[in-house]
């Protein structure tokens, strides 16, 4: 942990004295250039609205895409004729790099509501696996144990592959946070109106570095809170359910 | 005596990973009558659990047939008048004492009757862990928890898999009587396994000692002494000439 936090010190200040020799060129800026711009009150509700565009469609992608995630995979697991199928179209769909899925989801979904849902995309297929294979992981006893008890399938699943899953889902949701915040910023490249990606692009293409690499900070940091928060939760499951 | 469990001409093989097939139990032809107290005898790798494991529908048999109540057995366990209490005690680990006692009737779609949870709580010695989860109990108190909810149902017929093999003797001892007692109480149709010689005699109306590779029935013995038993039984010489042909039977094959 203190290992940790000295090597971010070490990284950061070294960033800082890259940038000031202008060693790397003009496309690394020193750290406290791009922090400058981050805390500059000009652009502060500039950044206000693309974060809240952003983390809006982040949470919402997630959301659903945690949601769809788990149903599908408790579906293949309650009805294993649905596995197989569900099994290959997740797959397809993941295999479909979100630069080309992007395009198809603008003509079907809309500009605005591109960005939620590659985030979401990216989420359901980690939370898919994930589940399916939390759920696939209860021990043989248990379920033994739910036979003698005279369990049906549904009360198994509520009882005891649901629980004993909840570690493995919530890693998977914690796996899921960067994905979508990705899924988020690529989506926005196709033409939404705000959000963090905008700002990456319009920086890149007016040769904004300091701006792009606050954005990328901003980003990076975004990240790190959600996985760390989430990590939180992982432990508590990990705590109670195994 | 109606007969509730009955395995006749049963044999079990077991597909190895190498493609052998290995025979766990040769043509087992045991009946438990209802009401009765059964105990299964013999040495490691006999068979035990995996006959227990066939009257409890968790295996099916390869040759022969099991039949409880006159039905597949697997019917009991759906109406939920099946008790089994397992050898590795198989609680869940995110459930409480209390919880995992309860759990049969959740299972059941019944409101948990707390009285009787309580009461088993105590019976089996655990009161003040109602709220202590499986891994901060010590072994012999998780098997204990596993035989209350074994019989919270107050099951019709109740499968014992060696439930107090990792018991001290003297709360062993202790467990034997409160399940003489309950046992009493109840008349429950119960088949225990076990190692200990002494324990198949105090509790049993019938031991069946099987021998190892391939399983066999090799031995039934009547146990003679009256009910109900109390501790005095285990010091008469009767007790201790059983105990001693039972040792031999299961040393040297009878
Ligand atoms: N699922 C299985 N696959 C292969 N072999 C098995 C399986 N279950 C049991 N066996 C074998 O069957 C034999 C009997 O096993 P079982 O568990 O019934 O013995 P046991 O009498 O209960 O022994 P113990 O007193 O040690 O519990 C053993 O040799 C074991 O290796
Ligand atoms: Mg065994």
């Amino acid at each position: 942990m203190l290992l940790g936090a000295w090597g971010i010190a070490l990284f950061l200040a070294g960033w800082e004295v890259v940038g000031q020799t202008g060693a790397l060129g003009m496309s690394c800026p020193p750290l406290s250039a791009v922090l400058a711009v981050l805390a500059d009150p000009a652009r502060a509700l500039l950044f206000q609205r693309a974060l809240g565009a952003t983390l809006g469609a982040v949470a919402t992608g997630y959301g659903l895409g945690l949601v769809f995630g788990v149903v599908a995979a408790a579906a293949g697991h309650l009805l294993p004729g649905m596995r197989g199928g569900l099994d290959r179209t997740s797959s397809v769909i993941h295999a479909i790099p979100s630069v080309a899925l992007a395009p198809l989801l603008i003509l079907s979904l809309g500009r605005q509501a591109t960005p939620a849902a590659l985030a979401g995309i990216n989420t359901y297929f980690i939370l898919y696996v994930a589940t399916s294979s939390g759920l696939a992981g209860t021990s043989p006893v248990l379920r033994d144990l739910m036979s003698v008890l005279g369990a049906g399938r549904w009360m198994r699943f509520v009882r005891i592959d649901l629980p004993a899953a909840l570690p493995t889902l919530v890693s998977g949701m914690r796996m899921a946070a960067p994905g979508a915040l990705i899924g988020a910023i690529i989506g926005e490249w196709f033409g939404a109106s705000r959000g963090v990606g905008v700002i990456i692009l319009n920086a890149m293409q007016n040769f904004q570095i300091p701006l792009l690499w606050s954005m990328v900070l901003l980003t990076v940091m975004i990240s790190l809170t959600l996985f760390w928060l989430l990590g939180a939760m992982q432990l508590g499951a990990a705590r109670r359910y195994r | 005596m109606p007969t509730a469990v009955r395995v006749a001409g049963v044999s079990k093989r077991f597909r190895l990973d190498g493609g052998a097939d290995f025979l766990a139990l040769d043509r087992v032809s045991v009946s438990i009558g209802a009401g009765e107290f059964v105990a299964l005898l013999g040495p490691s790798g006999c068979g035990k659990s995996t006959l227990l494991r066939l009257v409890a529908a968790l295996e099916e048999p390869s040759e022969g047939q099991v039949t409880v109540a006159g039905s597949a057995p697997g019917e009991l366990a759906r109406a939920h008048r099946l008790g089994v209490a397992f050898q590795d005690h198989a609680l869940l680990p995110w459930l409480d004492v209390t919880a995992n006692i309860g759990l049969p009737f959740r299972v059941a779609g019944r409101a948990v009757d707390r009285a009787r949870v309580s009461a088993l709580i105590g019976l089996v010695g655990l009161a003040g862990f109602e709220a202590a989860k499986p891994r901060q109990l010590s072994g012999g108190m998780r098997q204990r928890v596993a035989i209350a909810r074994a019989l919270v149902l107050r099951p019709d017929v109740l499968l014992l898999d060696e439930p107090f093999g990792a018991l001290d003797a003297v709360t062993r001892r202790q467990m034997n009587i409160e399940l003489q007692r309950i046992w009493s109480e109840q008349g429950t149709t119960t088949l225990l396994v076990t190692h200990d010689v002494r324990e198949a005699l105090f509790l049993a109306d019938r031991i069946v000692v099987l021998s190892p590779r391939p399983g066999r029935v090799a031995r039934e013995l009547v146990v003679p002494f009256a009910r109900p038993r109390d501790a005095a039984v285990m010091r008469t010489e009767a007790f201790h000439r059983l105990a001693d042909e039972l040792t031999d039977a299961l040393g040297g094959g009878a």
